[in-house]
């Protein structure tokens, strides 16, 4: 079998008494497009929270690559290819658009400990974030402090950041939620378009966008993963139409 | 404010500092400098206060340690300027090797761990009188010199901190606008996107942490030659908070403003404290009125009513 790009093993996630994890395990192949659907509280973006490293787990295993990272810290894991977006905008309020790409573009490489020239001087990390800006749309706008910048147009930035560290497995928590259906249309589509040696990993609530883009799909229910298999055997069983579809 | 306008600034300002000394009698020279070397102190505190986002109340300990180290090898020892000098900002800095430990904290408890950081080198200073010379501290330190090359007077002094003064600004302001400077910016933005952005954002404060150190240790040396005498007051816990309020009463994340915060309070205290004992209590209630009214420091006043002007101007 060919190497998976993430693989998860028991992995479980107390906070307290509450477990928001439980013993899940899932496997996702190179190039791959996850999709990991479940009702409020079903311990998804936790388990992307682990897996990425954002928060500590409990007990079980995470490995990128056939390399075991569970206790790397998170920016370790980023360096080795992980890249995420959050469920609620996290991008740098009071900085530019441009200095938001910049951060991205450099957080994975020794330019980011340079002291004796200023950012203005690198041409190179300057077009390619104006570049990651283009391609969301948002060049116009290079300048603007990220907090001037519209809810719809801070999820673009947010998957801008998330796009422009390199990542080879890219994790989405709902990248589309509350969005107008035209923004989610170009957000979809632009993760549609992705290249196939970026593995995806997508949180989504909106059955429609899921179905379309994912090649299987995960089922979490109460921290655990209740079922996995392609769009079409997730949507026809009946027991996620009672804990899911039942909930819409 | 242009650039060409704001280079136009700088030269005038520079050019006024460069001619005080032949229309300021000796008090105003010495007020002067010591706000430029104040001030120097508060730009250090600023670089965690106002670009990383770290409130740290303990810089008055790198301040002291250096200006000790310095006073203690050039009094006691005989020490020339030429190492004396270089070794109390080595001093200071491995000391902010030590206390940037602290930034493995933050909020509060880094707040906290900070004072008690400072707290324990204010203690040595004052008890261990054998080595500091206690409450009197180390007296008579002389004038720096390198070589045949020695300063004589207040004047020429002013002028040397002028151009300390001049190259840590230059050097400061390329230093925040690097890669560097950016990563503190965006870890006091957002932390959390940081690390997930792959920094190691404990490590970036940490180096902060020790060019600050630094820096504060520089300005311990200028203020010990200035001063000629140093005592535990120099570590005491009230300059840490009032480089602090300098930084913020002028501007956080400014460069000019830790000097004007600098100006304004060492300029209040002097006036004040002349027909006035309850300095300190003046100096709270400025704090409240900075804090409540121009929260973002005389600096981000003047940019607003600059930038109210301009607007009504256009319309
Ligand atoms: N930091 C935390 N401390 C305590 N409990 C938490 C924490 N984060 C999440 N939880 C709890 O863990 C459970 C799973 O939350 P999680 O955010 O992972 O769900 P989710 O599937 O992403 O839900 P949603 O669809 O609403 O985003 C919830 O009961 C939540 O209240
Ligand atoms: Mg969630």
């Amino acid at each position: 079998m060919a190497l998976s790009a993430i693989e998860v093993g028991d992995l479980t996630k107390d906070f307290g008494g509450l477990r928001a994890v439980d013993r899940v395990s899932l496997r996702v192949a190179a190039g791959e497009r996850r999709v990991l659907i479940g009702p409020n509280g079903a311990g998804k973006t936790t388990l992307f929270h682990c897996i990425t490293g954002t928060l500590r787990t409990s007990a079980g295993r995470v490995s990128l690559f056939g390399r075991d990272v569970t206790h790397l810290p998170e920016h370790r894991r980023t360096a080795l290819g992980m890249g995420r977006t959050f469920q609620t905008s996290n991008v740098f309020m009071d900085l530019s658009l441009l200095e938001n790409l910049v951060l991205a573009i450099i957080g994975t490489d020794r330019r980011k400990w340079v002291m004796h020239r200023s950012v203005g001087t690198f041409e190179a990390v300057r077009a390619k974030a104006r570049e990651g800006l283009e391609l969301v749309a948002l060049a116009h706008r290079a300048n603007d402090a990220a907090k001037f910048l519209s809810y719809g147009e801070r999820r673009q930035l947010e998957l801008a950041l998330a796009l422009n560290s390199d990542p080879r497995v890219l994790f989405l928590d709902e990248p589309c939620a509350g969005l107008s259906p035209s923004e989610r249309h170009s957000i979809s589509r632009m993760i549609g378009e992705l290249p196939r040696d970026i593995t995806v990993l997508m949180i989504e609530h909106d059955m429609d966008v899921a179905l379309r883009l994912a090649d299987r799909v995960t089922v979490l229910h109460r921290g655990r993963a209740i079922l996995e298999g392609t769009p079409t055997e997730v949507q026809t069983n009946p027991e996620v139409r009672e804990v899911y579809f039942g909930h819409v | 404010m242009p650039k060409a306008a704001r280079i136009l600034l700088a030269l005038v300002v520079l050019a006024a500092a460069v001619l005080l000394p032949r229309v300021a009698g000796p008090f105003w020279l010495g007020l002067v400098t010591q706000m430029y070397v104040f001030g120097l102190l508060a730009l250090s505190v600023d670089l965690l206060l106002g670009h990383a986002g770290l409130f740290s109340l303990c810089h008055a300990s790198f301040f002291a340690v250096s200006a000790y180290t310095t006073a203690i090898l050039q009094v006691r020892h005989a020490v020339p300027t030429a190492l004396a000098a270089p070794a109390g900002i080595l001093a200071g800095t491995i000391l902010g090797l030590v206390f940037g430990l602290a930034v493995r904290t933050r909020g509060v408890y880094f707040i906290l761990i900070t004072i008690a950081f400072g707290y324990v080198v204010w203690g040595v200073a004052h008890r261990w009188s054998s080595f500091t010379g206690g409450d009197n501290g180390v007296t008579n330190v002389p004038f720096p010199a390198l070589g045949t090359l020695r300063v004589e007077s207040p004047t020429e002094y002013y002028y040397l901190v002028l151009a300390v003064l001049v190259l840590c600004t230059i050097g400061y302001r390329v230093l925040v606008a690097s890669p560097f400077g950016l990563t503190l910016r965006g870890i006091k933005a957002s932390e959390t996107r940081m690390r997930s952005l792959g920094y190691h954002s404990d490590l970036h404060l940490y180096v902060a942490f020790v060019v600050s150190a630094a820096l504060a240790s520089l300005a311990g040396v200028l203020y010990v030659y200035y001063n000629r005498f140093v005592n535990p007051v120099a570590a005491s816990f009230p300059i840490s908070v009032e480089v602090a309020l300098m930084a913020i009463v002028g501007g956080t994340g400014t460069i000019v403003g830790p000097f004007i915060g600098s100006g304004i309070i060492l300029g209040l205290r002097n006036w004040v404290s002349s027909f006035f004992e309850l300095y300190a209590s003046v100096m709270g209630l400025v704090f409240i009125v900075v804090v409540l009214w121009a929260p973002d420091g005389v600096v981000g006043l003047v940019v607003r009513l600059w930038v109210r002007a301009v607007k009504a101007g256009t319309r």
